[in-house]
């Protein structure tokens, strides 16, 4: 079942057309990224979905509730946690899950202040105010910006709790380790298109299987990138046979999501 | 409704803890009164009559034209209105509950006036209570109504300050509290006719023929509502 259907999206900025005809398809409980080098049209296309932004063309199906975590968002600076928790709650008629606010950490943000919080904080009480109408959808942009290895990991655990929950998350994200860990399918906007959708093995067959490979010599080491590892390697090794050169270590790795992301994204 | 009245009861607390509202609203007038309060009834003994009704304008303008569009401006002229929108809180909450708690704010600090101005320089309270108090509440919600238009429509809050002083200070000036307005040149009469302090004060002074005072205020008023509309509406469309 999909939680979220998007055809023909579109957005122009005066005379600059910024989505060409967007095409989503999100299926429900899934965890979804929304990847684009900056420009690419990501928070326009996430904000047009949202409903906050007015959009041009197309049309958007959304089945079921949304909670939205935006990139830029504030509070008023001498807010307490718990006082913004309690005011978006009572807005929304309901009441705070109180394990949703203990898993983030809000509850120790009860009395402090909105501008003495760190920005890990920040994003902690922003997504339990996305979270606070215990939505279906979620929208997290740049979810883990700002934020510490530790903070980076308990929001990951979080994400997936989430989905094991059976909501949906869309995400958008530069952090390609976070998006390889998380996501079950991902979409790159190019140009204000979709450049690729699917899954993350399906980038890796779609680009071709990139490889690193490191040899280490007595006169030095050598990194060499290839598609086609068996050829590659045979041919590389032959040649350090031709040198006479000798080989005292060989590292295969294949290529990161974030070498895939590049060679759509920026065409290279 | 719930909502709303636990919005309006945080936002006087948050009113409390920024230093800018406690200064606009208490702290400066507070401090006029005790020194301008001194210096009129000593040199004109006969301002005692109107002294509760002139430390009342400069309250209410201060208080509203300084003290309320910073408070508009760190709502909608930063991230915070993002947070609203994302989060399913309508955009116009922000600029009721500040308006609210500044309102609340600008009666206490009247109030408190009123209470201690006949005690600290003999001061007379006013012979028509009634008209005052009607006065007083159409001025602060006029004068709210101009802050908002600041607020909302100065793009940050550097040039809030700018604005909101261009308008406080002739407000106070041709307004008739410092001098009687029949001693300044007829432009500045004329000048000091756009705000609503001269009205206000006319309004709370003037003992039988007030209520003519009261059109002028529901025009600014007005205005100052359709603008703050067209203003929100800019400010929502993204």
């Amino acid at each position: 079942m999909d939680a979220l259907q998007v055809k023909g999206l579109r957005k122009s900025y005066g005379k600059k057309e910024v989505l060409k005809g967007i095409d989503l398809c999100i299926r429900k409980g899934d965890i979804f990224a929304l990847l684009g080098v900056n420009g690419a049209g990501k928070t326009t296309a996430l904000e047009c979905i949202e409903g906050l932004r007015k959009h041009d063309g197309g049309s958007i199906a959304i089945n079921g509730t949304m909670g939205i975590q935006l990139q830029s968002a504030s509070l008023p600076a001498h807010i307490k946690g718990m006082e913004a928790v309690r005011l978006f709650a009572k807005w929304n008629k309901v009441s705070a899950d109180t394990s949703m606010l203990t898993a983030l950490g809000v509850n120790d943000l009860a009395s402090k202040q909105y501008q003495e919080m760190s920005t890990g904080q920040k994003r902690r009480l922003h997504l339990a105010l996305a979270l606070i109408s215990d939505p279906d959808i979620v929208f997290l942009d740049e979810p883990t910006a700002g934020l510490d290895i530790e903070g980076r990991i308990s929001l990951h655990a979080y994400i997936r709790t989430l989905k094991a929950r059976g909501k949906t998350i869309l995400l958008a994200s530069h952090d390609m380790a976070e998006v390889e860990n998380l996501c079950d399918n991902i979409a790159i906007l190019k140009d204000g298109r979709i450049a690729f959708a699917g899954t993350v093995s399906e980038l890796t067959r779609a680009v071709g299987k990139h490889y690193n490979i490191c040899i280490k010599t007595s006169q030095g080491t050598e990194n060499f990138e290839a598609d086609n590892i068996g050829e590659s390697l045979i041919s590389i090794l032959k040649n350090y046979q031709e040198k006479n050169m000798d080989i005292q270590d060989i590292q295969v790795n294949r290529g990161s999501l974030e070498q895939h992301f590049v060679k759509i994204a920026r065409g290279a | 409704m719930d909502g709303f009245l636990y919005g309006a009861a945080l936002q006087w607390k948050l009113d409390l803890r920024s230093r800018t509202m406690l200064i606009t609203c208490y702290a400066v007038p507070l401090l006029f009164f005790a020194v301008m309060g001194g210096i009129f009834t000593s040199v004109m003994p006969e301002s005692r009559e109107t002294l509760i009704q002139s430390m009342s304008v400069f309250t209410v303008t201060m208080g509203a034209l300084i003290g309320l569009p910073p408070s508009l401006a760190e709502i909608y002229k930063s991230d915070v209105k993002n947070a609203y929108q994302a989060n399913g809180v309508p955009l116009s909450l922000g600029l009721f509950l500040t308006n609210i708690s500044a309102f609340v704010h600008l009666l206490i600090m009247s109030f408190i006036l009123c209470f201690i101005a006949p005690a600290a320089f003999d001061a007379e309270i006013p012979v028509h209570p009634g008209t005052y108090f009607v006065g007083l509440i159409t001025l602060i919600v006029v004068s709210l109504g101009i802050a908002s238009v600041i607020g909302l429509a100065v793009k940050d809050t550097a040039n809030t300050s700018m604005f909101s002083i261009l308008l406080f200070l002739p407000s106070t000036m041709l307004s008739g509290i410092m001098f009687p307005s029949d001693m300044l040149p007829k432009p500045f009469v004329m000048a000091g006719k756009l705000f609503p302090a001269t009205w206000g004060y006319a309004f709370m002074t003037e003992s039988n023929s007030a209520w003519h005072n009261l059109l002028p205020l529901l025009v600014i008023f007005i205005a100052a509502v359709l603008l703050c509309a067209v203003l929100l509406k800019k400010i929502a469309t993204r």
